[in-house]
């Protein structure tokens, strides 16, 4: 079976040919490892399959597929108390099945987390199985006070990096949400 | 195999691992047993994470052993975390799964598939090579080295008795458990954690 370094090259040229910036991500990925993040946790979404196979090829970082996006936040939250730097990458929809993990693990023993996370379900989506998240993903958000940042442009893409030591700052979980527009490099 | 029997003798063995507890019995009984709050993470909010919490703080302290238990109840709701761990496959990861085919924490519930679930199959059908099932002291005890003393990640699948057990949590909120852990962490590793090291570095 190809390993998991050629199958995230494959990955990577797919997410290319599909219109998504090798540079916006190699800049996420630059953001993260300045801060001090070492472990990358991941369930994939086309949006970040091009940020995901940086993760992998980038020896800075150990890479983890998970099987769900539950267990990305143990695996985090354990880093945490490691003193190892974690950041768990997946799209909106998997941050719509975390309320449990982060309101049970997250804030019961303010542990901070960082996620990164698409903006699915935004006008510009054109994924009919993703109005859920246009409609639901924000309120959801604030429902759990969850301190959220939208990186809006290119230019703000160093904001990844505040939100994950803001995270730290706080013993609370930080998301920054990743428009698609940001991650084709049009923004 | 007695719930409070297996878990009491494990932590007789116990010398210098850390130990993440999950939800419920286990955490329960490992505090009466041991009264331990510096290098016990007791994970009781977790359900179905304790293991994945666990991998997380093995990754990060490679010169540490760590010791993760959790439930059936829990592997039924996240079986798939064996696919991550085999993945990790971390030399200094010991996963004990207990098994006792009913929701201990919640009087006694049957879980699904109860009788059938075959767990070491599981184990061994995601990859994992050392997957190791007792059922009685004697065969915990006839092989506890090399399941667990021995380097290398194992799965470790203790079956037990339902257990009529009314315990208490240790008597800690989550902060003071993360903060009496991680600084415990702190000392043995010589990494900060915490944003404000408790103590100075020279």
């Amino acid at each position: 079976m190809e390993d998991l370094i050629d199958s995230s090259i494959r990955s990577a040229a797919r997410a290319t040919e599909t219109g998504y910036s090798l540079e916006i991500s190699e800049e996420i990925v630059e953001t993260c490892a300045g801060v001090g993040i070492r472990l990358v946790a991941s369930l994939p979404d086309d949006w970040i399959a091009q940020t995901i196979a940086r993760f992998e090829q980038d020896k800075r970082f150990t890479h983890v597929p998970v099987n769900r996006e539950e267990s990305a936040v143990g695996l985090c939250s354990g880093a945490f108390l490691s003193g190892t730097g974690a950041v768990a990458l997946m799209g909106a929809s998997g941050l719509m099945t975390l309320v449990y993990a982060i309101t049970k693990i997250n804030y019961t023993y303010e542990i901070p987390i960082f996620i990164l996370v698409t903006q699915r379900g935004s006008l510009d989506d054109g994924a009919k199985f993703h109005v859920s998240n246009g409609l639901y993903f924000d309120d959801v958000v604030r429902s759990i006070n969850l301190p959220c940042t939208v990186i809006a442009s290119r230019q703000e893409i160093p904001k990844i990096g505040e939100a994950y030591l803001h995270s730290r700052k706080i013993s609370r979980p930080t998301i920054a949400v990743l428009p698609k527009k940001l991650l084709l490099g049009k923004i | 195999m007695n719930y409070q029997e297996c878990l009491s003798w494990i932590a007789s063995r116990w010398n210098d691992e850390l130990v993440v507890t999950s939800a419920g019995t286990s955490s329960e009984i490992w505090f009466e047993e041991t009264g331990d709050t510096e290098r016990v993470f007791y994970l009781e909010a977790s359900m179905s994470l304790s293991s994945c919490f666990a991998a997380g703080l093995a990754f990060g302290v490679p010169d540490q052993n760590v010791w993760a238990f959790s439930g059936d109840g829990a592997f039924v709701m996240n079986a798939g975390m064996l696919t991550v761990e085999r993945q990790m496959n971390l030399p200094n990861l010991k996963h004990f799964m207990i098994s006792n085919r009913v929701y201990g924490s919640t009087s006694n519930v049957p879980l699904p598939g109860r009788s059938d679930n075959n767990y070491e199959a599981i184990a061994r059908g995601f990859g994992i090579e050392r997957v190791y099932s007792f059922g009685s002291m004697n065969e915990l005890q006839g092989r506890f080295e090399e399941a667990v003393m021995e380097p290398g990640y194992s799965f470790i699948h203790l079956e037990v008795e339902p257990l009529d057990y009314r315990g208490h949590s240790p008597p800690m909120d989550g902060p003071e458990v993360k903060f009496r852990f991680g600084r415990h962490v702190e000392k043995l590793t010589g990494k900060n954690i915490f944003t404000a090291p408790l103590t100075k570095k020279n």
